[in-house]
C-alpha cells in the first residue's frame, strides 16, 4: 500500500493521475478518451499554427506565473495577477495609442510601462500590508475588481478610442507591434522575453542578497527578521515587483496580440497562473515548463470543443484537478516522510 | 534489583540505518522491573533512535524487540494540545462517555485519582498553554501514566526544567520504580545520572560502549565513555583590560513592558556576565530588546558598529532556516557583511568556506555541508547557531542557552569559545537557566527575577546558596 502511495507521489504518478482523470471527463462528456486526447494533442502541437497558439497561451500564463512565483517564494500570497495583468496592459495600451516614437524606444518603453502599471497594482497591496499588515490575500484579490472597473470605465471614457465602437482604446500602429517570433502565428517575441524573465528570476533567488533575503522571510519570518532584514521593504518591494513582471505580460498581450487595450485582455490568465506557478513548484524554469502544459490545454481544449464536441469548460475542470492531485502529492510526500 | 527478575524489555541485536549513518549499531539492552536505567551519549548518538525503536515507533532494519507489558514514552518536545484543558489532555483519545457524550465528572475524578496516586499535583481544569513547562512535562507523564505502562520511556524529561522541578520530578519517577515500573531515561545531564540512576549505559556512535551501575562509576568516567577520550579542557580564564561595551539602564519592554521592569547592567569588553534566573523571569524580553526585535522604553548603548553576536533562545523558530543547507545558513544575519557578498551577489565561495568552518571548529556531525539543517540533529544544530554567532570576531556577544540540549563534550567545546572570544576581548552577556554554567564562566553574576536584577555577584565572592535563593525570589 506504502509502494503503491509512494509511485503515485511521483511526478510520473501524477500525470497518470490526471490523465485518468482527463478521460473520465471525456467519458462524461460522451466522448471516447482516444478521441478527445487526439483531439486536444493536434489541437494544441498538430501544426505551425496550432504550436504558434499554444506557444502564445504559454507566454500569456507565463508572465503572471513568474510574478506569482517570486511573490509566493517570499511567502506572499498575490492572487492579484490578474488585475496587476489588467493594469500593465492598460498603461501600455493608453500610451502606445497616444504617442509616436521610434518604434525600437517605443516597443521598449510599452513594455517598461506594463512593469509600471502591474507593478504600482502590486506595489499598492505591499504598501498596504507592510504599512498597516492588511492581508495581501484580501488587498490583492480586491484590487483585481478595481483594477477591472478602473479599466472598464477609462477605455468607456476619457481613453476610448475615437473609432472604436466598443469599450477600448484606439489601435497602435503597425510599427509598435511586437515583432513575429514565429512567421505567419500569432506569436510574438513576447516569449522570449518571458523565458529570459524566468532565466534572471532564477539567477535572483539563488545568487543574490535579495533573493537570498526573500526566499528567507518565505522560509522562516521570524529568523530572517532576527537576521536583520527589513521585513516592510521586503514585503512591498516583493508584491511591486511580482505585480510588476505580471504587468509586462499584460503589455506584451496588448503590443503582440491584440494590439489596443480593452478589458477582454485576459480570460482570467491570473487565476489560472496560480496553478502554473504551483505546479511548477515555485522554481522558475519548472515554471516554464508547467506554462508549455497549460498552454497545450488552454489551446488544444478550443479544439477539442470544436471537433470532439468536449466542451471547453472541461479544461477548467482538468485545471482544477490538476490542483487538487498536486495538493494531495504534497499530503501524500509528508505522510511518507513521517512514516 | 535484577538479581532473580525477569526483563521486561528485551533489545537483540538492533540495528538501524539512516541514509548516511549507522543509528543504531548492533545494540543489545534489557529493563528489568523496579530499576532506572540511564542512557547516555551525546547528540547523534543513537540513544533517541533506540527509544523509538523500543517504543514500536521506529522499525528497526533487524533485530528484536520483546516488551511484556506496556510502553510509554514521554517525549523531548511535548507532545500536548495546548488549547485543551489538563483533563482532557490525559484522557485524549480515551474519554469515558455516558451515550455519545464525554462524561466530564467521571474524567474528571479520574485525573485527581491518577494524580494523586502517584502524587503529582495538578490542576485538571487548566488550559495546558498557560501552564509553566514543568507542570505541562506533568502532563504529558500522567498520559502515560495512565495506560499503566510495565516500561516508562523519557526521552531528556529535564531539558526544560528549573533545578526545582527536576528535583520533583526525580521524586516521582524514584516512586514510580519502587512500585515496579522499569524506567529507562534518555540523557547527557550526568549529575542527574549520578543521582538518581541504578544502572547506565554509554552510547557512542550508534553502540553501547559502556554498562554499569551507577555506583560504580563517575560522572568523569562516564564523560570521557561518551566522548571516546577525555574531554576537550574549558579554556583558561585570562587577564583581560576592560573597556565599556554595552550599557543598559532602565529597560523596560516585553508584554505590556511587564515581563523587563527597569534593568541596568553594564558588560565590558574582556569580561563574561551570567544573567542567573529561573526560566520566565524577563530573560527572553530582555534578549530580544538587545536583539533589536521587540520595542523597549530606556537605554541600551553599544559602540556604534560594534559587531554583535547573537545566539537566540529557539535555533530551529528564530535563528536557522530549516528547509536550508549548512552553508545557506552560515551567513544568515551576517548577508550584509562585506565578506559574504560581491555587490549585489552573494559570495558563495566564502559562504562554502565558513561553514566548513564552522563544521570544523564545531566538531558539527553532518554527511555534508550541503545537508538540509532540519535533519541535523538538535545538538548539531545549535553548534551551527553558536559557530555562526562567533565566527565574525564579535566585539560583543549574546549567548541565551548557549548549550542548551547538547551534549558535554560538545558543551566543553561551546563554553570553552565563549571564553576564548572574551579572552580576546569581547565583551559576552551569558543568559542561562544552568547555574552551573553561569557559575564557570561568568566574571560578574546579575540574578534576575520577576523582571528585575535582584542580586550582582563578583566572580570572586559568590554564594551559591544565596544566589538560589534570589532565583527563587525568597532573600
Amino acid at each position: 500500500m506504502k509502494r503503491t502511495l509512494s509511485t503515485l507521489s511521483g511526478p510520473l504518478g501524477a500525470i497518470l493521475l490526471i490523465v485518468v482523470l482527463m478521460s473520465l471527463a471525456m467519458v462524461v462528456a460522451g466522448t471516447s478518451p482516444i478521441d478527445g486526447f487526439s483531439a486536444l494533442f493536434l489541437g494544441a502541437l498538430g501544426g505551425r499554427n496550432e504550436l504558434g497558439e499554444t506557444l502564445v497561451a504559454t507566454t500569456s500564463l507565463l508572465f503572471p506565473a513568474l510574478g506569482i512565483t517570486l511573490a509566493f517564494r517570499a511567502g506572499l500570497f498575490n492572487i492579484g495577477a490578474e488585475g496587476q495583468l489588467l493594469m500593465g496592459g492598460l498603461f501600455a495600451g493608453a500610451v502606445g495609442a497616444a504617442i509616436a516614437l521610434p518604434p525600437v524606444v517605443e516597443i521598449t518603453l510599452l513594455l517598461l510601462l506594463g512593469a509600471v502599471g502591474g507593478g504600482i497594482w502590486g506595489g499598492i497591496a505591499g504598501w498596504m500590508k507592510a504599512r498597516f499588515g492588511a492581508s495581501e490575500i484580501i488587498a490583492t484579490l480586491m484590487l483585481n475588481f478595481v483594477a477591472a472597473f478602473l479599466a472598464l470605465d477609462l477605455v468607456s471614457g476619457p481613453l476610448k478610442g475615437p473609432l472604436a465602437s466598443g469599450a477600448e482604446t484606439a489601435w497602435l500602429a503597425p510599427q509598435y507591434w511586437l515583432p513575429t517570433l514565429l512567421p505567419h502565428t500569432r506569436l510574438s517575441i513576447g516569449l522570449v522575453v518571458a523565458l529570459a524573465i524566468a532565466v534572471v528570476l532564477q539567477f535572483v533567488f539563488t545568487r543574490t542578497v535579495f533573493g537570498y533575503d526573500l526566499r528567507a522571510v518565505g522560509e522562516a519570518p521570524e529568523a530572517a527578521r532576527r537576521s536583520g532584514i527589513d521585513l516592510r521593504r521586503l514585503t512591498w518591494l516583493s508584491l511591486a515587483l511580482s505585480g510588476a513582471i505580471a504587468g509586462v505580460g499584460g503589455a506584451v498581450i496588448v503590443t503582440g496580440e491584440l494590439h489596443r487595450f480593452n478589458t477582454q485582455l485576459s480570460p482570467g490568465y491570473g487565476f489560472t497562473a496560480i496553478a502554473v506557478a504551483l505546479v511548477g513548484d515555485l522554481n522558475p524554469l519548472w515554471v516554464c515548463v508547467a506554462a508549455f502544459g497549460f498552454g497545450i490545454l488552454e489551446a488544444g481544449g478550443l479544439a477539442m470543443q470544436a471537433s470532439a464536441q468536449v466542451p471547453k469548460d472541461a479544461i477548467h475542470l482538468i485545471e482544477g484537478l490538476i490542483i487538487l492531485v498536486l495538493a494531495a502529492r504534497r499530503y501524500v510526500a509528508a505522510r511518507t516522510e513521517v512514516a | 534489583m535484577q538479581g532473580s527478575a525477569q526483563p521486561v524489555l528485551l533489545l537483540r541485536d538492533i540495528r538501524k540505518t539512516y541514509p548516511g549513518v549507522v543509528a543504531v549499531d548492533d545494540v543489545d539492552l534489557e529493563l528489568f522491573p523496579g530499576e532506572i536505567h540511564a542512557l547516555v551519549g551525546e547528540n547523534g548518538a543513537g540513544k533517541s533512535t533506540l527509544a523509538s525503536i523500543a517504543f514500536g515507533e521506529v522499525r528497526p532494519d533487524r533485530g528484536t524487540v520483546e516488551a511484556r507489558g506496556a510502553v510509554g514514552l514521554v517525549h523531548q518536545h511535548f507532545e500536548l494540545a495546548g488549547r485543551l484543558r489538563v483533563w482532557e489532555n490525559v484522557l485524549l483519545g480515551r474519554e469515558p462517555r455516558r451515550g455519545w457524550r464525554i462524561d466530564a465528572a467521571a474524567a474528571h475524578a479520574h485525573v485527581i485519582a491518577l494524580a494523586q496516586r502517584n502524587g503529582l499535583e495538578i490542576d485538571p481544569d487548566a488550559f495546558v498553554d498557560e501552564l509553566p513547562v514543568g507542570i505541562q512535562q506533568r502532563v504529558e507523564l500522567l498520559r502515560e501514566l495512565d495506560r499503566e505502562p510495565a516500561i516508562l520511556l523519557l526521552d531528556e524529561p529535564t531539558a526544560a526544567l528549573a533545578p526545582a522541578e527536576i528535583a520533583s520530578f526525580f521524586a516521582t519517577v524514584t516512586a514510580l520504580a519502587k512500585r515496579g515500573t522499569a524506567i529507562m531515561i534518555v540523557t547527557h545531564k550526568l549529575a542527574e545520572v549520578m543521582a538518581y540512576a541504578h544502572r547506565v549505559s554509554v552510547m557512542r556512535h550508534g553502540g553501547i560502549v559502556e554498562r554499569t551501575l551507577a555506583v560504580q562509576t563517575s560522572g568523569e568516567q562516564l564523560a570521557r565513555a561518551m566522548v571516546g577520550g577525555d574531554l576537550p579542557p574549558v579554556a583558561a580564564r585570562a587577564a583581560t583590560t576592560h573597556a565599556p561595551c554595552l550599557r543598559v539602564a532602565d529597560l523596560h519592554g516585553g508584554e505590556d513592558e511587564r515581563a523587563v521592569r527597569g534593568v541596568t547592567f553594564e558588560v565590558r569588553s574582556g569580561e563574561i556576565v551570567g544573567i542567573a534566573g529561573v526560566e520566565g523571569n524577563g530573560q527572553s524580553a530582555l534578549a530580544d530588546a538587545l536583539a533589536g526585535v521587540i520595542p523597549y522604553r530606556g537605554t541600551i548603548e553599544r559602540p556604534p558598529h560594534a559587531r554583535i553576536g547573537i545566539i537566540p533562545q529557539d535555533r530551529l523558530a528564530e535563528a536557522l532556516v530549516p528547509n536550508w543547507s549548512i552553508v545557506e545558513n552560515a551567513i544568515l544575519g551576517r548577508q550584509y557583511r562585506a565578506r559574504s557578498r560581491r555587490g549585489m551577489l552573494i559570495d558563495r565561495v566564502h559562504a562554502r568556506e565558513d561553514a566548513r568552518q564552522i563544521v570544523e571548529r564545531y566538531d558539527v556531525r553532518t554527511p555534508s555541508l550541503d545537508a538540509t539543517v532540519k535533519h541535523l540533529s538538535g545538538g548539531n544544530q545549535q553548534k551551527v547557531v553558536v559557530g555562526r554567532a562567533l565566527i565574525d570576531a564579535p566585539s560583543l556577544i549574546v549567548a541565551y542557552n548557549p548549550t542548551r540540549g547538547i551534549d558535554v563534550g560538545a558543551s566543553a567545546l561551546v563554553q570553552s569559545r565563549l571564553m576564548q572570544a572574551r579572552n580576546e576581548g569581547a565583551a559576552v552577556l551569558l543568559i542561562s537557566f544552568e547555574l552551573d554554567e553561569i557559575l564557570s564562566l561568568a566574571d560578574r553574576i546579575l540574578v534576575m527575577y520577576r523582571g528585575t536584577i535582584v542580586g550582582a555577584f563578583e566572580r570572586e565572592a559568590v554564594e551559591r546558596a544565596q544566589i538560589g535563593r534570589l532565583m527563587a525570589g525568597i532573600a
